[in-house]
């Protein structure tokens, strides 16, 4: 035994900026996250060069998966050019040397905030969700020690008692993004503010779902072909935002989920929230040769 | 603009190696490659002075070793590296974790020939419908002995490495021996 076969190489920097041992950690709890698929798993959650809340635990995830040969996209509230996203892709592939694309259909991994693509992601995309709240007991309650105890009881009444308080209060479940849902009939879990629309996106899905919270320090994941079924009393059916008849003002695609513009006059126009499928459809409409991709929902209804 | 770096050759080894872990844990059944063959690369994708290891395989355990990780009992590590012999006493005492901390379950390495066998039927998270695979090597009563174990979401999850080949079987599982 000699030092030489005690330490590795030196190296300027390690490879996607996260050291060894922090990507090792990752990995063991990313796998212990996929073994129980929506329990939330503490890890340590190291430092990265952005203020923790701002996508650090999806980062995290991105770095450790993501390889030279990795295509990444990332997103942003469906955007592709917001600040927090154009970051975050700059800085993963400047740390990686992986590729980056905007295609939904050419990613490998799809890092994101806040929304689901419109179209569908493969068995060999990877998705990994920036999250701000992992934990969907906080509202009812505060106390993570006792939170946890509730979900080692499967105890959930309490989420049941806030959404029946919603209908017996406004009507209607005032819960717009994060809606709580059981995955693989056992922990209910938040799938990251996505809104309503997205989450049946998740129920039985041919990609991984990586759930990461950086300043939470917790991950959880949907594996593929898991349950994902949006708590919802049986004569009050689970509803997405009614987007299904709007149509996009630049665009023209019509039946995905929007984002809505309000005017001078008081009027709103909307504009697709996936800024790429905007994108592809207006080039397609321009002419050009483009592959979209087969999309979830269809003239605006899950198929 | 800064040169976009390399990875080194035990960087891109971790990498592939975790890449295969994660896919065939998250589609249970499905057999996915390992860079090489043998559980070297997991030992050192996985693990480090954080860990607790339980190493049956004398061949191994310089490679677990040198990554500084701590030897331990079967009833107190969070990695089990079984090797060839499976020995159902040591089975018995793997640890589950508990309700309030699944992620204590350990994570559980055998070799196991994989493609002939005896026939299971999987089902569960990541799998469809259901999915039928042969696997043998494993000592008899080994699946009754899991599904005693495991109380969801208490339990391990297993990996069955033959040469590169892995497939991963998490306690999420269904398991039916036809």
């Amino acid at each position: 035994m000699s030092l030489s076969s005690l330490t590795k190489d030196w190296e300027p920097m390690s490879y996607g900026f996260l050291d060894a041992s922090a990507k090792r950690e990752i990995r063991r709890k990313m796998l212990k996250a996929v073994a129980v698929p929506g329990c939330q798993m503490p890890y340590a959650s190291r430092e990265v060069p952005m203020a923790r809340g701002w996508g650090t635990g999806g980062l995290q995830v991105s770095l450790t998966l993501v390889n030279p040969k990795t295509t990444v996209k990332v997103i942003d509230q469906g955007a592709d050019d917001s600040v927090n996203a154009a970051s975050i892709r700059r800085f993963l592939a400047r740390v990686s040397g992986a590729p980056t694309t905007l295609d939904t259909l050419e990613a490998d991994l799809i890092q994101s905030r806040h929304r689901i693509p419109e179209e569908k992601l493969r068995a060999d995309q990877v998705l990994v969700l920036q999250v701000p709240n992992p934990e969907p007991l906080r509202p009812v309650q505060p106390n993570m020690s006792i939170a946890r105890q509730m979900h080692a009881d499967a105890d959930y009444g309490r989420m049941w008692l806030q959404l029946y308080e919603q209908i017996v209060r406004s009507g209607r479940v005032m819960q717009g993004a994060s809606y709580p849902s059981l995955v693989n009939g056992r922990h209910v879990m938040t799938p990251s503010p996505i809104p309503r629309w997205d989450v049946p996106k998740l129920h039985m899905a041919e990609h991984l779902t990586i759930l990461s919270a950086g300043r939470e320090k917790r991950l959880h994941a949907v594996p593929p072909f898991t349950r994902v079924e949006p708590l919802v009393f049986d004569d009050v059916p689970y509803k997405v935002e009614e987007h299904g008849e709007l149509i996009c003002g630049r665009s023209g695609a019509k039946g995905f989920f929007m984002n809505e513009i309000p005017q001078d006059d008081g009027t709103s126009t909307y504009e697709i929230s996936d800024s790429d499928y905007g994108v592809k459809t207006i080039r397609q409409a321009e002419g050009a040769q483009v592959h979209l991709g087969e999309t979830w929902y269809k003239n605006g209804e899950l198929s | 603009m800064l040169e976009a770096p390399i990875p080194s050759q035990n960087e891109s080894r971790a990498n592939q190696a975790f890449d295969a872990l994660l896919m065939s844990l998250s589609r249970p059944g499905d057999v996915q490659v390992l860079p090489v063959a043998g559980e070297q690369t997991i030992v050192e994708a996985l693990l480090d002075r954080e860990c607790r290891v339980y190493c049956a395989d004398p061949m191994l355990m310089p490679g677990v070793l040198a990554t500084g990780a701590m030897i331990a009992e079967a009833d107190a590590a969070d990695h089990v590296f079984f090797g060839n012999t499976i020995d159902p006493a040591t089975l018995a005492q793997i640890r589950v974790g508990s309700d309030l901390y699944p992620d204590d379950g350990a994570t559980v390495i055998l070799r196991a020939v994989l493609g002939s066998g005896p026939r299971l039927c999987l089902s569960g998270p990541g799998i469809e419908h259901t999915k039928e695979v042969s696997l043998g090597g494993l000592p008899s009563g080994f699946w009754e002995q899991r599904r005693e174990r495991i109380r969801y979401p208490m339990g391990f999850d297993l990996f069955f490495v033959d040469g590169d080949r892995v497939m991963g079987v998490p306690r999420s599982t269904q398991v039916e021996v036809l």
